[in-house]
């Protein structure tokens, strides 16, 4: 579903990404681990566009989808929910996951009826955030912001959803919740690319995955085969 | 050095001397009127520069402050009998305290509500001067007859010899300011408002007194200008005029005095330009040819955008086709000032002095200016006294944003002379707590004392003053400052001679002195040959270091270091670390936000691990490593045997 | 001190006013999404009011001439924001205010010989024919114009609440790195905002044409005053403007009479200069927090 191939990228004169390349099937959950400077959440954004990557390919669907701007990937089908959440703080929990599916409605009028469907999915998913749906998304806990992110995500119906850094700036119990719905969304056969600075939760979690240092990857595997490499170990101290 | 002095001081003496030797050589009344006004104008752009020049800044109120300066020196003389001296010197006043006064609130934000401002000051401007017509006598003018100057009369070529001295005198107080630190503070709030307030420069109060003192140089040219015309209507200082100005501060090439120079000539022979068709068809053709001529080097080389390319082109041929099919000129003045200014704007933000300067540049081979030899380290960051005092205490500091805790309870105590690491995963509040601490953010709640005292909240700038200095995670540099620049901005307790003195000339010796000490602290960071590199033009590692340099300026008590090695490659962090030590073995207290867990383990006495806005653990770092709520906070897994970090027998030197 | 003649400054005054905040209004649009105005919005105001005199004046019915002249003025927004914007948004400068200030000279200069320096009567099917409300005269007129002013200001709400684009709007506003994720295109929404500002220029412009008449310079001092309310209600206070643009507009009104005539223009000049000193985001303007 999602390829990636020889990516570079990087800011200004800085190169950070040297050649990344990594694959997600459909359905998988992938899960791109490493310590942080690695390089991670520089991989996702030059895979969703919000960076312009040097050189490179990345496939959707089969389809090449590098060097158009975000907005554009995310219309055919790639959704990212960006580090640090970025919900649309003024704008009330319902407002922003309407515009989570901004690509696929129609822009002027009607669009309540056609996205009704998706948002009692999500409703049903995030309780939590039916009881708040009028309330500004910026008065809502980081727990909450991160749910929203990631419903907001789902809204697209997206061919496949980039997580980047879930768990970042959350209480532990608060972590936990945030996985149980991750692990829900691979039950339903969502298509997962997953950054995570704990990488124990996601090996728990992910089919697949990718240790990344210094701008590459440095280790693949399944998490069973992750687990007793102490390469691993070594990319997150070193 | 001397080949240097005499090409630039040469060229200004060659110009001056040519334009004082016209009226003897030539004897025509209407040529000297131009250039009497050419010389009035060339003070009106210089101080328009400084706004829209140094800071950047589009400042519409130029007009405005020409004709309050000659109306007050029209007015000295009419109702108070005054001479030509005393006249001039409350015009400049005049200006000096009118801009001062607009500049406190216009300057409080940039930008639009910056530009607006002074658009209103210009409008209400013109309409005191119509309305109070007891005073200025309105609409209908005020006539004045040029007075004396210390009893001697003048004539034309008299007045335009003072005129000239005037100028001369402007452009060499001006030349002096600009190159000095106040010049360079100027550049540096243009680049990054922030890093300026945060290396102890106050960014409002060099705006201020920039912006005052562009005024004051606007009334000097006002009162210079009644006396020129001896006749003063409110409507001649309006908007219109004022667009012409920034034509040509815009078209000559900003901040430059030479820019301003080629300006005031343009805006002087424009009337000429228009009225004459075959003059402005030529002139708009080798425009229309240059524009194309940029246009396809900017092409070849994809220095430029598509539209910076086309605009000036198309705007360019409007001109000329427009003059052709057009049958007269001066009713379309306002649309041919428009295309001009436009192309210039679009495809030529240098101006044409601008270009001018670096072709010459390169052509005659002028050497760059000297630097002075580099001092020693130890007189610019002597070592301290690393007697591990509480230097920096927080209690219970907090800070919300929204919803969220971004801090949330931290208490911790820096010692001094300690390098003092602020360690935790992405979100855990490291970056904010250190805004608080250096004044970016207030808290929410909670104290913050250095060497006892409460330090101020909310200010980078008071912060900076108390002896708190820092880098940013993300770079804030001065861009187009050369790296020297950047560092001597931050320098601390060189520059002493007070301002009068300066624009005098008076400040040479120091600014040796400052170039001494910076270059040491540029051989520390290892950039003392890329000195005069833009620093938007360095590699990226070479800005993180300049940051420190900077930083390491101020000769702090305190500094605090965000992610130094955030994107450094591998060889680089080395260097980082190495350098680290070097300051650390001067006995300077250090903050230091980090994730690379061996920069923070061969570099840190002491370690505080914050999560989700806490302190979750404090100690020696590799006590702290091998903390099971450490572990779990970075890696989510709590593993018995995490192998210590090779210990390669280095000890962090003590203090 | 006669009340009556007080209260009918106030009035006509704040009628006035609402035209003021109807400009400032169409500023908020395109600060809204770009931290950018038109700084030539007056010359903006004013060629839409020529060309809506011109329709009218080749025998276009007046119900016709009125969209006709609100697209005219979208075309003009969208001009506006592909010549003088786009650019320095791109190179994340402010080179837009010099640029705007540009096109708006251009667009004087243009009109001044397009049709002429001399100001022209308005044709209007609306009554100026006094009404007696309360002891204040009030033409059906002025009445027209507070209808216009909050008719179009009340579509323009209801553009950003209730359609999908509107709420994008806020969206860019709010976040623009996350809102291109989800979709919306920032620059085209830019540019939206920009033909929706042209349009309620053009709409005060058609709305006071037939009190002010139409002439080169006819927005010139307007725009000043719209400029003032932007700034003291703040550029992004949503409906604070109206409320400052009526307070402006009837303070003006009486220090025209009395004061003098020609010192109309300085409480919106005195006022804007002491609001940016004393609270520099606007009376009703929210602050921000920067971000290293």
């Amino acid at each position: 579903m999602l390829k990636v191939e020889d990516l570079h990228a990087g800011y200004g004169s800085s190169e950070v990404l040297n050649g990344v390349s990594l694959h997600v099937k459909p359905g998988q959950l992938v899960a791109l681990i490493g310590a942080n400077g690695a390089g991670k959440t520089t991989t996702m954004r030059a895979i969703s566009g919000m960076l312009r990557p040097t050189s490179g390919r990345v496939l959707l669907d089969g389809k090449p989808a590098q060097g158009m701007g975000a907005a554009r990937i995310a219309r055919i089908g790639l959704a990212h929910a960006p580090e640090g959440r970025k919900v649309f703080g003024p704008l009330s929990v319902e407002d922003n996951l309407l515009l989570g599916a901004f690509s696929r409605l129609p822009h002027f009028f009607g669009f309540h009826a056609q996205a009704a469907e998706e948002l009692q999915r999500v409703y049903e998913l995030f309780p939590r955030l039916l009881e708040r749906r009028a309330q500004a998304a910026g008065t809502l806990s980081g727990g909450e912001q991160q749910m929203l992110a990631i419903a907001r995500a789902l809204m697209a119906k997206p061919k496949v959803i980039l997580l980047d850094e879930p768990s970042m700036g959350l209480a532990p119990v608060i972590v936990q919740e945030v996985f149980n719905i991750i692990r829900r969304l691979k039950e339903a056969g969502i298509t997962l690319l997953l950054v995570e600075q704990f990488a124990k939760s996601a090996l728990e979690v992910a089919d697949y995955a990718y240790v990344m240092e210094h701008g590459q990857i440095a280790v693949a595997g399944t998490p069973a085969e992750l687990n007793k490499n102490e390469k691993v170990l070594a990319a997150y101290l070193g | 050095m001397l080949k240097r002095l005499l090409l630039l001081r040469g060229a200004e003496i060659i110009l001056l001397l040519a334009l004082a030797a016209v009226p003897l050589l030539v004897n025509n009344t209407y040529a000297l009127g131009l250039l009497t006004l050419l010389a009035i104008y060339g003070i009106l752009l210089i101080g328009l520069d400084v706004t829209v020049g140094y800071l950047g800044q589009v400042n519409l109120a130029q007009a405005a402050f020409l004709g309050l300066g000659a109306y007050a020196a029209g007015l000295a003389v009419t109702t108070l009998g005054l001479g030509m001296l005393a006249a001039l010197s409350i015009s400049l006043l005049v200006g000096l305290l009118l801009g001062g006064l607009l500049a406190f609130p216009a300057l409080r934000l940039d930008g639009p509500q910056f530009a607006l401002a002074t658009l209103s000051f210009s409008a209400l401007s013109t309409t005191v001067l119509n309305e109070w017509e007891s005073l200025t006598s309105g609409a209908q003018g005020l006539s004045l007859s040029r007075p004396t100057w210390l009893g001697l009369s003048m004539d034309a070529q008299g007045f335009y010899w003072l005129c000239l001295l005037m100028l001369a005198v402007v452009w060499m107080v001006m030349r002096n300011l600009l190159g000095s630190q106040w010049g360079r503070a100027f550049e540096a709030l243009r680049d990054s408002p922030i890093a300026t307030d945060a290396m102890g420069v106050g960014t409002f109060r060099h705006k201020v007194a920039g912006f005052a003192l562009g005024s004051a140089l606007g009334g000097l040219a006002g009162g210079l200008y009644a006396f020129n015309f001896q006749y003063l209507q409110p409507q001649s200082f309006t908007y219109d005029l004022m667009v012409i100005l920034l034509l040509g501060v815009v078209l000559g090439g900003r901040k430059s005095l030479w820019g301003a120079f080629f300006g005031a000539c343009l805006i002087v022979l424009l009337p000429n330009l228009l009225s004459n068709k075959f003059l402005f068809e030529l002139i708009s053709a080798a425009g229309l040819l240059l524009a194309v001529l940029a246009g396809v080097r900017a092409w070849l080389r994809k220095t430029a955008q598509p539209f910076q390319i086309l605009a000036p082109i198309v705007a360019m041929a409007l001109l000329v086709v427009g003059g052709l099919l057009v049958e007269n000129t001066e009713n379309w003045r306002k649309a041919i000032f428009a295309l001009m200014l436009f192309s210039v704007v679009v495809g030529l933000p240098d101006g044409v002095m601008g270009y001018v300067a670096k072709l010459l540049t390169k052509l005659l081979r002028v050497p760059p200016a000297e630097i002075a030899a580099t001092a020693s380290l130890d007189s610019v960051l002597p070592v301290r006294q690393g007697d591990a005092a509480i230097q920096l205490e927080l209690q219970n500091l907090q800070r919300h944003f929204g919803g969220v805790k971004a801090v949330d309870g931290i208490s911790l105590t820096v010692r001094a002379g300690q390098v003092h690491g602020l360690i935790g995963p992405n979100g855990s509040g490291k970056s904010t707590a250190v805004n608080v601490i250096s004044g970016l953010y207030a808290p929410s709640g909670g104290e913050i004392r250095l060497l006892g005292k409460r330090l101020p909240s909310g200010s980078l700038f008071k912060v900076a003053r108390e002896g708190v200095s820092r880098t940013f995670q993300n770079l804030q540099l001065f861009g187009e400052l050369t790296a020297l620049d950047n560092v001597m901005v931050a320098l601390k307790g060189v520059y002493r001679t007070p301002l009068p003195l300066v624009l005098l000339g008076f400040g040479r010796a120091e600014e040796q002195r400052a170039q001494a000490e910076a270059m040491a602290l540029l051989e520390l960071v290892g950039l003392k040959a890329q000195a005069r590199m833009a620093a938007k033009d360095l590699t990226y590692g070479a800005q993180r270091f300049l940051e420190i340099a900077r930083a390491l300026a101020r000769k702090p008590v305190l500094l605090i270091l965000d992610e130094p090695a955030a994107g450094l490659a591998h060889p680089d962090v080395q260097v980082l670390i190495a350098l680290i030590k070097a300051i650390h073995a001067r006995c300077i207290t250090v903050i230091l936000i980090e994730h690379h867990m061996d920069v923070v383990s061969e570099l840190c006495d002491v370690v505080t691990v914050l999560d989700g806005g806490k302190v979750i653990a404090a100690g020696v770092p590799d006590e702290v490593k091998r903390d099971p709520k450490v572990i779990k906070a970075y890696l989510g897994v709590v593993q018995e045997a995490v192998s210590p970090e090779a210990a390669d027998g280095k000890e962090v030197p003590a203090c | 001190m006669n009340m009556q003649i007080i209260a009918q400054m106030v009035v006509s005054g704040a009628l006035m006013g609402s035209v003021y905040a109807l400009i400032a209004y169409g500023f908020q649009l395109t600060y809204a999404t770009s931290k950018s105005i038109n700084f030539g919005q007056g010359e903006l105001v004013m060629l839409s009011a020529f060309f809506s005199l011109t329709l009218l004046n080749i025998g276009v019915p007046y119900w016709l001439m009125v969209p006709g002249g609100l697209l005219f003025g979208a075309a003009l927004g969208l001009l506006v924001e592909r010549a003088g914007v786009r650019l320095a948004l791109q190179q994340k400068s402010e080179g837009w205010i010099l640029l705007t200030i540009i096109l708006g000279l251009l667009g004087f200069s243009s009109a001044e010989n397009i049709w002429g320096r001399d100001d022209r009567p308005f044709p209007t099917p609306i009554s100026s024919d006094a009404l007696h409300v309360f002891g204040i005269n009030i033409t059906p007129l002025e009445i027209s114009v507070a209808i216009g002013v909050f008719a179009i200001m009340g579509l323009v709400e209801l553009f950003k609440r209730k359609t999908l684009l509107g709420k994008a709007f806020e969206a860019v506003s709010a976040d623009r790195d996350a809102a291109e994720l989800m979709g919306i295109s920032a620059t085209r929404t830019i540019m939206v905002s920009y033909g929706l500002s042209g349009m309620v220029a053009a709409m005060a412009g058609i709305l006071i044409s037939p009190i002010t008449t139409v002439g080169p310079t006819m927005a010139s001092a307007l725009i000043l005053k719209a400029f003032a309310v932007a700034v003291v209600a703040g550029l992004d206070s949503g409906f604070g403007v109206v409320l400052i643009g009526i307070v402006l507009g009837a303070l003006e009104s009486l220090t025209s009479f009395y004061v003098g005539s020609g010192w109309r223009e300085a409480p919106g000049l005195v006022l804007l200069i002491l609001a940016l000193a004393v609270r520099p985001n606007g009376v009703f303007g929210k602050a921000t927090i920067r971000k290293v």
